[in-house]
């Protein structure tokens, strides 16, 4: 066991260092000078043009006039004191830009593990219940033909259904616009109001996962001898299930939350970009689209990290969860 | 043990010839011929479980013609690849369920559309043909977009643009790295345990995110998206193929296969390979499948090749236009491709689901709770 968490610690660094290298190499390895073709990509309607003073300061910033082995060595030293270059087009620091948007991003993902996690196990317990009977089959096969539909597409078709067609929320943003709240209950609840939908999709996505799996360590679990010897001891069935069932069955799903949240940084790039929510993914496919490299890098860099914590949180928890696991 | 196997297989061919009544010339050609390596490593992989079901099935009357006409050694190569290739595809068919049935009738329709694409359109799907955001009716089957392009033209040139990306990357990536797990596996040793430390890299790293950002600084263009979708998905069948490998290398068959001589790549191309290929393909739907996705939510960035019309450039197009959900033309522009992008992928995973359970005899119990 031992042995195994150092080679997980050494994969989360070894990850994080090969997206370190390809963060430095990726603007070295375009042809040309990264910085010139930012002169002339509109944004919105709006043209940038890059100064010859701001021209020089990219230059001079990423070292592009020094060796190459010291330039990755100020770039670590950048990163280490939480310098991440400023962005072209929003003319201020990168991190700046970033935490203006990562809360929206933290505010839907969290919420979308919660409920997906606390709606998969509710249901994974109902159908290991039901098993053999109809009700499991047509839930299953629901959820499967479910999980093969990818998050925007999911996204795509709440967004026309309840907005477009019901108008029962809104299109895009994550507040409304100018609005004036007559106490911060109002303003928790426009913004629930606006998350409604991106979290809904990204629940939906990641809900078969954590369904197949609750289901079938319980089916796994029951047939364990301590389940027999609880309810040789004359326990009810409900306690059966709760505590001896279930608890058992949740270890696996407590690591593939971790697994989870990796996918959603992934899927949550798309689904901001469907309901037009302001998080790093529309930050990101702004930022794609006017060239702001040092903000792509940037925002790449944010959310690889905060991948390799969450997994490195589940991998903690875990052990505490589970005492057999030596740490 | 090997000289046993191999000597009772050569008499039980032996009498089951003479019971056919066959010429004596050609048993005896035949049975020199099965004195040789190739024919003892075929003889002593008739012992396993799937060898069995061979074997009774070549007491079935096409294969009982297919022993008379044997004359020639590469006769009997060639049939035997031959009837390999077609039981591999026509047995599997016969076992798919009945969604599994509709998944292929689903992908077959559309190759057949991207193939057809310029008999069953009357328009380029480039060329401004009509007026702006014509609803569907007589002259554009679904309709035109915001430049007056046909839709249904875009549609079935779009299913071109999704099945090449699809098939293109699921095919290098898959075999390409079920090769180099199979060959690390089979080697071993420090290139084995380097390739598993790449391995592990790869698969933890944030792939979509990466995805947007490599293409964002390589530019868009299909070759682009091909390499750098090839690059996040050789990972999962190199693991797997290695794996296989690790627990093939064991087995006693392959093991007197190199005490009779045979060379390794002999022993790669005929004894490991044919056994991991199933499994390849499996993996193979899945990465194409995923590859579909990952090209259309690049497109719908605007990441995709401009030039081209795929689904995922249209969806990104058509969300693109400013008061798309105040306007009714949503239901033509914007739901056609969603709709087909939902199907292509649901074709394909009920393929995969049911290929995964016709291999995998145990997954099937595992379902049949």
């Amino acid at each position: 066991m031992v042995n195994d968490r150092n080679s997980f610690i050494f994969r989360s660094l070894s990850t994080l260092l090969v997206i370190l290298v390809i963060n430095f190499f990726l603007p070295r390895m375009m042809p040309g000078d990264p910085f010139s073709t930012t002169s002339a990509d509109e944004v919105g309607g709006e043209i940038i043009v890059m100064t010859e003073e701001q021209h020089l300061y990219y230059v001079n910033y990423y070292g592009l006039d020094r060796p190459l082995y010291e330039q990755f060595l100020s770039y670590m030293k950048n990163l280490m004191t939480g310098n991440l270059g400023r962005s072209i087009y929003y003319k201020m620091p990168v991190s700046d830009v970033i935490m203006l948007h990562l809360p929206w991003t933290i505010l839907i993902v969290v919420s979308a593990t919660v409920v997906s996690t606390i709606s998969g196990v509710v249901l994974g317990t109902l159908s290991a219940k039901n098993r053999k009977k109809g009700s499991d089959r047509i839930m299953m096969t629901g959820m499967i033909a479910f999980a093969e539909i990818p998050s925007f597409l999911l996204g795509l078709i709440l967004l026309l259904i309840f907005s477009v067609y019901f108008r029962l929320f809104p299109l895009a943003g994550a507040v409304t616009p100018f609005a004036h709240y007559n106490g911060p209950t109002d303003q928790v609840l426009d913004i629930l109001y606006h998350a409604f939908l991106p979290v809904l999709t990204l629940s939906l996505s990641q809900l078969t996962g954590v369904y197949l799996l609750t289901r079938n360590t319980l089916i796994t679990v029951t047939t364990k001898d301590y389940i027999r010897t609880a309810r040789a001891k004359g326990l009810g069935e409900k306690n059966v299930w709760i505590r001896h069932a279930l608890r058992n069955a949740l270890l696996p799903v407590v690591t593939r939350t971790g697994f989870m949240i990796g996918i959603m940084m992934g899927g949550v790039v798309l689904v901001e970009n469907v309901f037009s929510y302001p998080g790093i993914g529309m930050t990101l496919r702004s930022a794609v689209v006017g060239r702001d490299y040092p903000l792509i890098q940037g925002i790449l860099l944010v959310i690889a990290v905060s991948i390799l914590i969450c997994n490195l949180l589940v991998d903690k928890i875990y052990g505490k969860l589970d005492p057999r696991v030596v740490i | 043990m090997i000289k046993d196997t191999d000597a009772s297989g050569n008499a039980g061919i032996l009498s089951f010839i003479q019971a056919l009544n066959i010429n004596k010339t050609n048993i005896i050609n035949r049975v020199n011929r099965i004195g040789r390596v190739n024919r003892i490593d075929r003889v002593n992989r008739i012992g396993r479980v799937n060898r069995i079901d061979r074997v009774n099935r070549i007491g079935r009357v096409n294969r009982i013609d297919r022993v008379n006409r044997i004359g020639r050694v590469n006769r009997i190569d060639r049939v035997n690849r031959i009837n390999k290739i077609v039981s591999s595809v026509s047995r599997p068919f016969s076992r798919f369920s009945t969604e599994g049935k509709i998944g292929i009738f689903g992908i077959l329709c559309i190759i057949l559309m991207a193939v057809f694409a310029p008999v069953i359109t009357t328009y380029s799907p480039q060329r401004i043909t009509g007026d702006s955001l014509e609803p569907p009716g007589f002259g554009h089957i679904l309709g035109t977009d915001e430049l007056g392009m046909d839709i249904w033209s875009q549609i079935c040139y779009g299913a071109r643009m999704s099945l090449t990306i699809g098939l293109a990357v699921a095919f290098i990536s898959g075999f390409g790295g079920g090769a180099i797990g199979i060959l690390a596996g089979y080697i071993g040793g420090y290139i084995d345990q380097g390739l598993m430390r790449v391995i592990d890299v790869t698969m933890a790293l944030p792939s979509f995110p990466l995805l947007i950002v490599i293409s964002a600084f390589l530019g868009p263009s299909i070759l682009n998206v091909i390499l750098i979708l090839v690059l996040f998905s050789w990972a999962k069948p190199a693991r797997i193929a290695r794996s296989q490998t690790l627990s093939l290398k064991k087995n006693s068959y392959i093991i007197a296969a190199r005490n009779y001589g045979a060379k390794p790549f002999y022993l790669l191309w005929r004894h490991i390979l044919p056994e991991i290929l199933p499994v390849l393909f499996v993996l193979v739907i899945g990465i194409s499948s995923h590859a579909i996705v990952a090209e259309a939510g690049l497109a719908f960035l605007g990441l995709g090749d401009p030039t081209s019309k795929s689904w995922g450039m249209m969806l990104n197009h058509a969300t693109g236009f400013r008061s798309i959900y105040f306007t009714p033309y949503w239901q033509w522009w914007l739901l056609p491709p969603l709709f087909m992008l939902i199907f292509l992928l649901l074709c394909l995973a009920f393929i995969s689901r049911d290929m995964e359970r016709i291999l995998d005899p145990k997954l099937k119990m595992k379902k049949g709770f």
